[in-house]
């Protein structure tokens, strides 16, 4: 589904992504993890062309991400995307967030636009919150308006870019708890992150990313109990031992 | 000093200017909002003519005197043989054109300000450049710049005096008209700037509203 080969993305003369090669297969989680700065939001971040590529071929359903060619507006509609600081539309209501792109982008009428958005908020547990404004809701909330969000526009990838790295400790697990019944249910799930627990549970690959490389790629329970590379030894006793 | 004889006898002209001079305003308000908004997005366009065109628009215009600007509406048309642009028009254009340079510099700034994960959600949601910019980033930048713009429209009322200058049927062409009739050169001024108070006291405490609620909405 989603495939890079031989990408190198660079900023300026900052070499942030080197050789990156990875495949993403339909229905798969791929957890990417490392230390701050290893390139791993960049890497998500160039599968929609957030951020474009220096050189290689980065493929979705064998549509180049970069060719000049692509209707990026139309590929984009297959992904839905949740960021660090949530990025909720503080100028509108948790409802009109979420009908938003659907209406516009997809041109849903407003009625069904609503039912889904509500269908959405219901599932990450807020439905309650449709007529606040994001900044009446706490992080947590926010982070879960931002899920039904991505999840309204029906995409078949979903990208998490640290979807909990911004949130106060107890209200992690919430925002967890709503992409792990996601991941039960199918979809196809790219997510960087620094929470182990949930890459060990719901991760079927885990890739290991230091200094703008991959440096490890493999099943969680391998990559936890037996990390081949030094480097992945050496980021692991530093994130599980405290 | 303050002969309302002057008020009273000249009164319909006083009206007639007041009524010239709040259509000027709101023409010009609306217009210089809307041409200033899209001045504003070219300056921050990535397309470089969009860029050179806005940055030029702005340098020029704020950089010359309003005077200037209006009598280019007002003497130049003829020069090229196009027919004649009266007064009011002219004047109005000017007003317009020119506060437009201003509007662009607090809109840019607005737009600016708005944090860069907010066009990157819309982006990444499949919205076009134009769509993230009405629905996303002007409303919000809007917000931002409605001191800096209140003022910008304050201006252009005060500034309509410039009417006067090329017969455009404000307040100030006739109260020159009736100083010149009575040979009294100040209280016709006087009851000039009382209108204007009239017009520009509500302004400002509307825009005071405003940005109270706004901050209260945040």
């Amino acid at each position: 589904m989603i495939e890079f080969r031989q990408v190198n993305k660079y900023f300026g003369s900052f070499h942030v992504l080197k050789n990156i090669n990875l495949t993403v297969k339909q229905g798969e989680k791929v957890v990417i993890v490392g230390p701050s700065g290893s390139g791993k939001s960049t890497l998500l971040r160039c599968i929609n062309r957030l951020e474009p590529i220096t050189s290689g071929e980065l493929t979705v359903d064998g549509i180049a991400v970069n060719d000049k060619k692509t209707d990026i507006n139309k590929l984009r509609r297959d992904f839905g995307m949740v960021f660090q600081q949530f990025n909720l539309y503080p100028h509108k209501k948790v409802i009109d967030n979420i009908t938003l792109a659907p209406i516009k982008v997809l041109g849903v009428e407003p009625k069904t636009a609503r039912e889904t958005a509500m269908f959405y908020l219901e599932k990450v547990g807020i439905a309650e919150k449709a007529d606040q404004y994001p900044s009446q809701l706490s992080g947590g909330q926010q982070q879960r308006v931002a899920i039904a969000r991505g999840l309204a526009m029906k995409p078949k990838i979903m990208l998490f870019d640290e979807p909990t790295s911004a949130l106060d400790p107890e209200l992690v697990g919430e925002v967890l708890d709503v992409m792990k019944t996601l991941a039960r249910e199918g979809m196809t799930m790219v997510v960087v992150t620094h929470e182990m627990g949930f890459a060990k549970e719901v991760a079927d690959r885990v890739v290991f990313m230091d200094q703008g490389q991959i440096v490890e790629e493999s099943a969680p329970a391998e990559f936890f109990a037996n990390p081949r590379e030094e480097r992945a030894r050496v980021f692991l006793r530093r994130v599980l031992n405290h | 000093m303050l002969d309302f004889h002057i008020l009273t006898k000249y009164f319909d002209w006083y009206m007639e200017g007041l009524g010239n001079v709040a259509l000027a305003c709101l023409l010009a308000i609306a217009g210089s909002f809307v041409l200033g908004t899209v001045i504003a997005v070219f300056r921050i366009s990535s397309i470089r003519l969009l860029n050179v065109v806005g940055v030029t628009y702005v340098e020029v215009i704020r950089n010359i005197p309003l005077l200037l600007v209006v009598y280019g509406f007002y003497l130049l048309p003829p020069v090229f043989g196009l027919s004649a642009v009266d007064g009011f028009k002219s004047g109005t254009l000017g007003l317009t054109v020119y506060t437009a340079a201003f509007i662009a510099e607090a809109v840019r700034a607005g737009i600016i300000s708005v944090p860069k994960g907010q066009s990157e959600a819309a982006r990444a949601s499949g919205l076009t450049y134009l769509q993230t910019m009405r629905h996303i980033i002007l409303p919000q930048a809007f917000r931002i710049v409605v001191p800096p713009i209140g003022n910008q429209f304050l201006n252009i009322v005060k500034n309509s005096a410039i009417l006067g200058v090329v017969a455009g049927f404000d307040l100030m062409y006739y109260a020159d008209k009736i100083s010149s009739k009575t040979y009294i050169t100040f209280t016709p001024y006087l009851f000039v700037g009382m209108f204007y108070l009239v017009l520009t006291v509500p302004i400002s405490i509307g825009l005071k509203l405003l940005e109270r609620r706004l901050s209260q909405s945040n």
